[in-house]
């Protein structure tokens, strides 16, 4: 449920909570990315950084400029200011990220957990199942045929959090439990109504669907790319997975390797939610891809 | 510079405030545990006191000087010698090219901070701070704690420090002797999902720490928690244990509660998560988790955000100048 007004709460003596309500609906993230573009530009002074999630955004600021309340009055103002969520246009990138489906990797990481830890199905099936898909193949064409909302960029660097924008590729799945102790590299995890992707290997609780053979950060700042920031996705970003062959997954793994790699980001549009939420109420969410 | 003898156990590069801005990228601020100790051995070397030093952790390193500097080592004593004779923590220290300053365990604490004249340690910055992150492997030396062999640049500057200046003794922190130590905190941002009866219980309990706590976090085993209606009455996707929460950032200091085990969260954190924050430590506070050792106990101490920040400003104010004193 959204709140009429936000909630705030301080967080010690140099962070802030700001929450727009209390469940996971993307209009409370559509609002918290639409404050979090208005604090990036340095409106407030004293606000150091940002750190949005689903429904939320953590303030951290500088209290030898700004106190907590007079932080909190400049918030509430902000948020007054942007008014009705259906007014918001972010700044949105289109990321194409080539997805290796139903690859050999998480393939071994389902059956080293069912082995190890506990009977399951081939995660796949076992998603494509729960959703009423036919098979794996179908799952596959859900899950590329829509854009994924980048909700947040966190826990470990450059890790996204996304959220399919189309109704007719929403998916929903639970997560592992107990939780896997392994997870290869760039996996592809979906879990709740989220997908996210592996941006280093170790634990995870997502049902695994697949891989990318292209960094999401990189600390060595090797590529270009990575120049001026080391992560690729922002909040707020598309994500397109391009579904390919197991023969262009390792091209690409060799053109990443000697820096030839063209990543595929289209940097020109705005993402109007109004006209979004219009466009996803005419599409519907019974069809499916 | 120096040339890394022996490591020591995970000796990093730090420097204060560490990374800032990068939270929204899924960085944590990185930066020494103990900002008071490490602030005040900048001070001592004629340094800003947010320049790159080292944090020694519980076994401290062996350095072999390539060059002539002035040294300070503030916060626990890892009983320092140099070419073999004891010198003393808080103080100003030459050096000279060839000398070996070793430190060993841990008698008292458990992190001790080694600054270094002429701006300290001359490594490249990553997301505007040379602070090293081992889980994420940037920062600091490749990203790295120190290893053998490595050498590493120190003295980029001309300084005009002087050996034989000490911190005055009311100006720095007091480790625990009998491993016990007051911990302030502030209430929120979830101080609300838990009842009232888990809301005294941990401000009135002993809390030990875990052995497995470290720069990612601090564990904590105490008393079972308890939680209100709204932890236990709510929407599905927040997930079925009482301490989950639809996942939202983390901020450093965090009493995060997982499951009935509350982790605080440091300065090497996950930046986001589903489980609940009912309080928060402020940043006052945080040389006390780089001085203590495991099985050390925790009583927590209700502030506001105000008394939180003041307690911040006066730490701050004893890492200036002001602080220092002749030794003769």
């Amino acid at each position: 449920m959204k709140f009429d007004t936000p909630n705030f709460s301080p967080c010690g003596d140099h962070f802030a909570m700001v929450q727009f309500g209390d469940d996971a609906s993307i209009d409370l993230n559509f609002m918290a990315l639409g404050l979090t573009a208005i604090l990036k530009e340095g409106v407030i002074d004293g606000v150091l950084d940002t750190n949005p999630s689903y429904n939320s955004v953590v303030v951290e600021y500088d209290f030898d400029r700004i106190t907590y309340l007079d932080l909190v009055k400049e918030l509430q103002k902000l948020v007054e200011g942007i008014g009705s969520v259906d007014k918001l246009i972010l700044d949105s990138r289109v990321v194409y990220i080539p997805a290796l489906y139903l690859d050999s990797e998480t393939r071994w990481c389902i059956k080293d957990y069912s082995e190890k830890i506990k009977q399951r199905e081939y995660d796949p099936k076992f998603v494509a199942h729960i959703n009423s898909l036919t098979d794996e193949k179908q799952l596959v064409r859900v899950h590329s045929g829509t854009e994924h909302w980048v909700v947040a960029v966190c826990s470990t660097p450059g890790l996204p959090l996304m959220r399919a924008l189309d109704p007719r590729c929403f998916l929903t799945s639970p997560k592992y439990n107990p939780p896997r102790t392994w997870t290869t590299l760039g996996a592809i995890g979906v879990g709740g109504l989220s997908t996210s992707i592996y941006t280093t290997p170790g634990p995870g609780g997502y049902n695994l669907i697949g891989r990318i053979p292209i960094p999401l950060w990189d600390p060595k700042q090797k590529h270009a790319i990575f120049k001026d920031k080391v992560v690729l996705l922002n909040a707020a970003d598309r994500v397109k997975f391009m579904p390919i062959d197991l023969e262009e997954f390792e091209y690409i793994e060799k053109r990443i390797e000697d820096g030839s790699y063209e990543f595929n980001i289209t940097a020109y549009q705005k993402f109007s939610v109004g006209a979004y939420k219009r466009w996803a109420v005419s599409v519907g969410s019974k069809a499916r891809f | 510079m120096f040339e890394v003898l022996k490591p020591g156990l995970e000796t990093c590069i730090q420097d204060y405030p560490g990374r800032v801005g990068a939270f929204g990228m899924g960085f944590p601020p990185s930066g020494p545990l103990d900002h008071w100790s490490f602030r005040l051995a900048n001070i001592l070397v004629g340094n800003s006191p947010g320049q790159p030093a080292l944090e020694c952790q519980f076994i401290g390193p062996s350095l072999c000087f390539k060059k002539s500097n002035i040294i300070a080592i503030c916060g626990s004593d890892m009983q320092p010698t140099l070419d073999g004779k004891n010198v003393p923590l808080w103080e100003s220290i030459q050096v000279h090219s060839g000398q070996v300053l070793e430190l060993k365990s841990a008698i008292r604490g458990a992190r001790s901070y080694i600054a270094f004249s002429g701006g300290g340690i001359d490594v490249p910055e990553f997301l505007g701070s040379c602070s090293t992150f081992v889980l994420g492997q940037c920062g600091g030396f490749e990203g790295r704690p120190i290893k053998k062999g490595d050498i590493i640049s120190s003295d980029k500057n001309e300084s005009n420090s002087r050996s034989g200046l000490r911190i005055m003794e009311n100006c720095r922190p007091i480790i625990a002797k009998n491993r016990q130590w007051k911990i302030n905190v502030c209430a929120g941002p979830n101080d609300d999902w838990i009842d009232e009866y888990s809301y005294k219980t941990f401000l009135s309990s002993d809390w030990k720490v875990s052995p497995k706590s470290n720069r990612v976090g601090f564990r904590l085993e105490g008393p079972e928690w308890t939680f209100s209606d709204k932890a236990t009455n709510k929407a599905p996707e927040n997930g079925s244990d009482p301490s989950n929460t639809i996942d939202h950032g983390y901020p450093i200091g965090a009493v995060n509660l997982c499951g009935q085990t509350p982790i605080v969260l440091l300065n090497d954190t996950l930046t986001l998560g589903g489980f609940i924050n009912p309080f928060t430590v402020p940043s006052s506070e945080f040389w006390k988790f780089g001085q203590s050792q495991p099985s050390d106990i925790y009583n927590f101490n209700l502030v506001s955000v105000e008394e939180a920040q003041a307690e911040a400003k006066f730490i701050s104010q004893l890492c200036k100048e002001d602080s220092m004193e002749f030794t003769k």
